[in-house]
Order: structure tokens, then sequence, then C-alpha cells
């Protein structure tokens, strides 16, 4: 794994490199050098499998990150890659035509996060959920708790106690 | 039409009957979850304190805190437990990783099928499950990953070299930064509440800091108690014993964060802040005496209420044990005036130098006022009555501190045998350690006490302050005679105590005879406990008082005796400790404000 990421140094700026385990390291890139850091390791690299992608919301930084997780089947090693993009009109290069299947996973960002990836084919049809009204329910500032309220009925039977409420009533009742 | 290799077709298949299958027998019978996977809550029921924390941090409100038979609310426990609704739970262990005590986990078990989904909400660790004794599974991980800070912010004081000569406050307080910084340690579960005597509302107000609105905090701190300059340095802080933080880290400081809001509050608007600006009088009159901490705590309240008070207090100045008893490094005058200069401002009069019994009888206040309120304390030192305590050189504790405090000048030998184990002790050890280091330039002062160190009464950071100080603590020895030669002190003689109790848990020390010491010293104070001073009450009224345990009066939930008009709280009520008095003397009121209203 040490000698791949250092190859990989030697061609791409690499910010932060993370050695999770034996067969698991993260790598963060930029932006503009994923897409190709990932035809890279496809076809030179031996990491044939698109394992998956994912977005995580850092809303007090204003930004998206988006990870990669890359298998070289041979090898038997993952290898994640990291990037960041702005949050306000977020928008990536999409990668669906190095594994068709990402195309899939482009359309469930664009819907639970609203990460555009243009070009990507049918990226601004519905992925699950079908008549929704509201911002995508990843982002941070979604509040599930309000839409739930709103949404659903409550479960019967639930009932909670203050554990300070509680001490009053049991300890000192009547002060 | 169908030929002959149609109908042998399907017999080549045969031909597989005795390969390797290459697909996966179902049903699956083993795939455990990965060493780290979230799956089922555990909890350890024994550990858990109930402080729903869990319940807080839940962004889906899977949790609900339920009782459970077998668990009850008690100091620092509140007897409530963790029910989990797996229909809401999405398994992201934040309740885990909050977890205060370390009792909740997850385990790596993630499969299970029910036909009731009701089946799918349970009590880790009290409905039994099969993955109980599951060791894999999530747990809060090693390092430095942490939600709250589980070290305190520390507090500055003077070094001792700094402040072994003087009688300068040790302790300096906090700074905006550092207090918001400690206040943001608090989970806000509130378990100390009950445990406080006063009950105050302290995630209440450690918010108010949090949020920077200390007027807010000062308002919360009046609700229970009166005197929050003077708890904020010297309250026993029981409640820092059951901090939920305090199992895994250290407690938070709510004393020092206390202290915090009463010192940013500047007292001339307390009155506005407080909105006690207009208090309305309702024509009743009630008498207290004793200007203590519970004295106080029910003139604060009972004026508020509208009623006229007026304390009657034996010294030149109020605060009672508070003034007098407790050192000026510990608690500075100026803040014991703070608190008492406002509660003054609300109409409460004090007179001054009036002995209850001699200048004004029991009799007569309850013919002038309609309800009495008596806060008396514990004023009278107790004798070891070893041989030798009648030497004019022995002292109590209790007359020199109140000496000290009267700017009186007092005998200080140039070495002190102090005997007793609890912060009084430690008060006057350091006192005199100070006066030591004036006089002579270096501290001789060495105190004694039956108990072990373990078990001394004292708080521990008294002791460790002590022997900063320079004076020496060396428990776990029963005095048996002063040794006095050519009428002067020569020191004590102490053997071995070995305990205190016995089964029955009556005080009777037993000692080891054979394991002796003695002790140096020129002058010997006796700090064992104070006694109470009763005599204002006269046969006449004190015929009608019932008595309870250790010569106690017996007085009920609202602190009535058994005369109806008679009130009594405090040291005498309920032993020697400021916040008791205060949480008595507020409970008082409100009982004298029901009995004047019932009658």
């Amino acid at each position: 794994m040490k000698k791949i990421i250092e190859n990989l140094g030697y061609k791409f700026i690499l910010y932060e490199v993370e050695y999770q385990r034996k067969n698991l390291t993260f790598v963060t890139v930029d932006k503009e050098n994923t897409v190709q850091l990932l035809a890279y390791l496809r076809d030179y690299e031996g990491f044939k499998h698109f394992v998956l992608m994912t977005a995580v919301d850092w809303i007090e930084d204003g930004l998206f990150q988006i990870t990669y997780i890359l298998n070289n089947p041979k090898k038997k090693i993952d290898l994640a890659i990291r990037t960041k993009i702005l949050r306000e009109k977020a928008k990536m290069t999409t990668a669906h035509h190095l594994w068709n299947q990402v195309a899939t996973y482009q359309r469930e960002l664009k819907e639970m996060f609203g990460i555009d990836f243009p070009g990507s084919p049918r990226v601004n049809e519905s992925f699950i959920l079908e008549g929704w009204d509201n911002i995508p329910p990843m982002r941070r500032d979604f509040d599930t708790k309000k839409y739930a309220e709103e949404t659903y009925f409550p479960r019967l039977g639930r009932g909670t106690n203050d554990p300070s409420e509680y001490m009053k009533q049991k300890l000192y009742p009547n002060e | 039409m169908s030929s002959i290799k149609d109908i042998l077709t399907p017999f080549t298949a045969w031909k597989n009957v005795f390969k390797e299958p290459v697909t996966v027998k179902y049903p699956l019978t083993e795939r455990p979850g990965a060493p780290r996977y979230r799956g089922f809550h555990k909890n350890d029921v024994q550990t858990c304190i109930g402080c729903g924390t869990c319940e807080s941090i839940c962004e889906n409100e899977a949790i609900d805190m339920v009782a459970v038979a077998g668990f009850e609310a008690k100091d620092g426990d509140s007897g409530l437990r963790p029910k989990v609704d797996y229909g809401r739970c999405c398994w992201c262990a934040l309740c885990v990783d909050v977890c205060t005590t370390g009792s909740l986990c997850l385990s790596n078990e993630y499969t299970w099928v029910d036909t009731d989904p009701d089946n799918f909400r349970f009590i880790p660790g009290v409905d039994e499950k099969s993955w109980d004794k599951n060791e894999l599974g999530w747990k809060k991980p090693e390092g430095d990953y942490e939600f709250y800070g589980l070290k305190r912010v520390e507090m500055g004081e003077l070094e001792p070299d700094e402040r072994n000569h003087s009688f300068i406050e040790m302790i300096k307080g906090y700074s905006k930064q550092q207090a918001e910084k400690e206040a943001d340690r608090c989970v806000e579960c509130g378990i100390c509440t009950a445990t406080c005597p006063a009950h105050m509302g302290i995630p209440e107000y450690i918010k108010a800091i949090r949020n920077n609105d200390l007027e807010e905090g000062l308002r919360i701190l009046y609700d229970t108690n009166p005197l929050p300059e003077i708890c904020g340095r010297i309250c026993t802080h029981k409640c820092e014993s059951v901090c939920s933080v305090g199992h895994r880290g250290e407690p938070l400081s709510i004393r020092w964060l206390k202290r915090y809001i009463a010192d940013q509050n500047p007292s001339e608007k307390y009155r506005a802040i407080l909105e006690t600006e207009n208090l309305q009088k309702n024509g009743k009159k009630v008498a207290i005496i004793g200007a203590g901490a519970s004295g106080l705590s029910a003139a604060h309240y009972l004026v508020k209420m509208g009623y006229e008070i007026e304390i009657f207090e034996k010294l030149s100045e109020a605060g009672g044990m508070m003034r007098y008893g407790i050192p000026e490094y510990r608690l500075p005058y100026d803040q014991i005036d703070k608190d008492i200069n406002y509660i003054l401002s609300l109409g409460v009069k004090i007179h001054y130098n009036v002995n209850v019994g001699k200048d004004i009888t029991l009799k007569k206040m309850s013919e002038d006022f309609d309800a009495v309120f008596a806060g008396t304390g514990l004023h009278l030192g107790r004798s070891t009555c070893v041989e030798g305590t009648d030497h004019k050189h022995v002292y109590q504790s209790i007359e020199l501190l109140r000496k000290i405090t009267g700017g009186e000048e007092i005998h200080v030998a140039e070495k002190i045998v102090v005997i007793g184990g609890g912060n009084v002790a430690m008060d006057i050890a350091r006192s005199l350690a100070r006066l030591q280091k004036i006089k002579y330039g270096k501290v001789q002062v060495i105190t004694t006490s039956l108990e072990t160190e373990e078990k001394m009464p004292a708080d521990r950071e008294e002791v460790i302050e002590a022997r900063e100080e320079m004076a020496t603590v060396n428990p776990g020895w029963s005095p048996q005679r002063i040794e006095i030669v050519d009428g002067k002190i020569k020191g004590l003689h102490v053997v071995q105590c070995l305990s205190l109790f016995d089964e029955t848990g009556k005080f009777n020390p037993q000692c080891n005879l054979d394991n002796k010491n003695f002790f140096e010293g020129d002058m010997i104070v006796e700090s064992i406990g104070q006694g109470m001073d009763l005599s204002y009450i006269t046969e006449d009224i004190k015929d009608h008082l019932e008595m309870g345990p250790r010569g106690r009066i017996r007085v009920n939930d609202n602190f009535q005796t058994s005369v109806p008009w008679l009130f009594m709280g405090g040291d005498t009520i309920q032993g020697p400790d400021v916040i008791h008095g205060i949480a008595n003397g507020h409970k008082a009121a409100l009982g004298i404000d029901k009995f004047l209203i019932e009658k």
C-alpha cells in the first residue's frame, strides 16, 4: 500500500494520507484531480472494482466531502479517495464513464445531498424519494425531527422521565 | 415432434449430483457482525446512573428513560434506565459515545426476527437478550475522542508561600473564558439537583453561564439560595460528588461556577435583576434569632413574601458561623457583606448585640411577633476532657476563630497541637499557621484526629492545602493526656486509634495502647465538634417542646416545633453545614407562611 501511495505522490498532489488499517487507506485530493486519479487507479494500479461513493456534510465549513472507495481485487486492498467541494451550488465532475454503477450513486447523492453531477445519466430523476418537496434530507440543516413530527404519528406506549424531575418526585416531592 | 435427444437431455443434469455446490447454503448459519459492528444495545445497569444523556443526544428520540424494578432513585442515581425503540434507532452509537459512566455499548448482533413489533422496544441489561454476553461490538473509542472535557479548568490560587503569611483570599476565581469553558463540560443531566440540600437549579445556572446571561444565572441562584457569594466559596459542594461527568473524568466545578455568577453581578444592580424593587407588605411580623445562614435565608424568603422581619443577633456583625467560624482567606468579609447587604436592602432589620433570653425573652418575642424562627447554631466548643484540658493554654477552636474575626489578639505559641479532623480543625490550624508565620517566621502546627487519613471528615482540599502551608496533619491517634511540667504545656500524649464505631454504629473508639506517640507543643487547641446553647428557651416553653434524638429539638417537615409559633432550623437541627442551613431557612419560611395563612 505504501508503495502505491508513494507512486501516486509523484503524479498527483495528495493532501492527507491516513493509513486506517493494513488493507484500507484514505487519501484526500483536489476536486479537479479526483476523476483523473480514479481513472489512473483503475487503469494502472489495479483498482478495478468500484465499491461505493458517499458524502459528508461539513456544514460549519460550508463544504461537502465526497468519498470514493475502490478495491484492488488482486491485492485485496481498498483505497478511499476523499475530496471537498463547496456546499453552495454543490457540483462535482461525473465519473460514470469509469464504472456504469457510478451513475446510480451520483443520482442518489443528487437526491440526498443536492450535489449535482452534470452529464451523469438520469441524475435529475427521483431515486427513492418520489414526490419529495423539501431540502435534500441528508443535509444537516434538514430538521429530521420536525419533519417526522409533521409527517408521522407517534408510537403508542412511549413515555419518558426527566431524571431531575423524577428524582424530585421520588426523593423530595413536597419541597 | 420430440426426438430421443429431448428425452435424454434432462438426465445429463445428474452428472452434477456429486459436485461441490457453488452457491451458499441457505439459511445462513454463521455470519457474525464485524468486531466493531453497531448492533443491538447492551447496558451494564449496575454501573448506569440513569443520567439520561443517551436520551438527550439521540437525534431520533429512540430512547426513553423508564423506571425499573429494583432500582430506586438515590444520591447520584435517578433509578431510571434507558429503553430503546428500534423502530427509531439508526445505530449511530452517539448514545454509547456520550455515556457518562461508560455503561452503554452496542453488541455486534444484528439479526433478530420477531413477529411482535413491540418486542423491538426493550431495556438493555434488564430485558435479557441472547447477545448480552457478546464481547464484540461498538464501544466508545479510546483516545481523545470525547464529547465533553474530562479535565477541570484549573482554578488559579495563591501559591503556598504567597498566602501562608496573610489572610488574603487564596482562590482567585474564574475569568469569563475559563467559566464558559468549564460550563461547557456540563451534560445537563440534573442528577446533582437532588443531592444539593437546597435543590439548586444547577444545570440551569450553568447553562446561563454558557449563554453568557449572568443576570438570569443570578435569578436562578436566588430561587433557592440567597447567599451565593458565600456558598460559591465555602459550600461543601455535595453536588460535585455525584456529578455524572465525574464518573469518567473530574466533576464540574459547580461551586466555582456559582461564585462566578455572583462575582460578575454588581451589588447595586441586584434588586433590579432580581425584581425586588417593589415588595408589597402583608402586615405580619416574624422575628428571627441569629443572623447566620438559616436565619438570613428565612429572612430573605419571608421578606419577599411581604413579612416584616427583625433579626436578633448576639454578636456585633451578621453572618454567624460564616463570618466568625470561617477564616477570611476562604471567605473574605466583603463577600459576606455583599450577600447580607442585599437581604438588608429588602427591608430586613437586624438588632445587633442582643442576647435573646437576657435582653429580650422568647416569650416577649412570641407576643410581639406572629412567629419566631430560631437559627441559633452551634457555638459552644466541645472538649476531649482528657487530663490537662483545664490549662489556660488549652483553647477551643471556635472561640479562637471568633476572636481572630473580631480582630482580637490571641495567644499564638511557637508549637501548637490541634485536636480534630474536620474542616474547623483545618481552619484553625491554617489560621494559626499564618499567625505563626507572621510572628515567628516559621510554622509548627500539628493536627491530629481519631479518624485515619481516609476517614477524616475534612474536605480533601483542606487537608492538602493545610500541608502546603507547612502544617502537619497526622491523623489516627487518640488523645490520652496533656503533659504539663512546671505549669507549662509540653505536649499531647496519644495512642493509635483503631476504630471509632462498634458494630451497632455507636461511637466507641478502640485503641492500641501499645502504639504510643507524643506531639510536642506548648499550646493545645481542641476542635472536635460544637454544641448548642439553648438556654434562651425558658422552662415554660421547653415543657411543650418535643425532643428528638441526640438532644435535638424535634421539628416537622416545615421546621416547625411542637410549639406552633416557634420554628427552628440550621445547625441546631441538621448539623453544621451552610447549605443545609440555607435550605432549612427556605423551607421554614414557606412553613411559616403556610402557618400564618392558615392561622
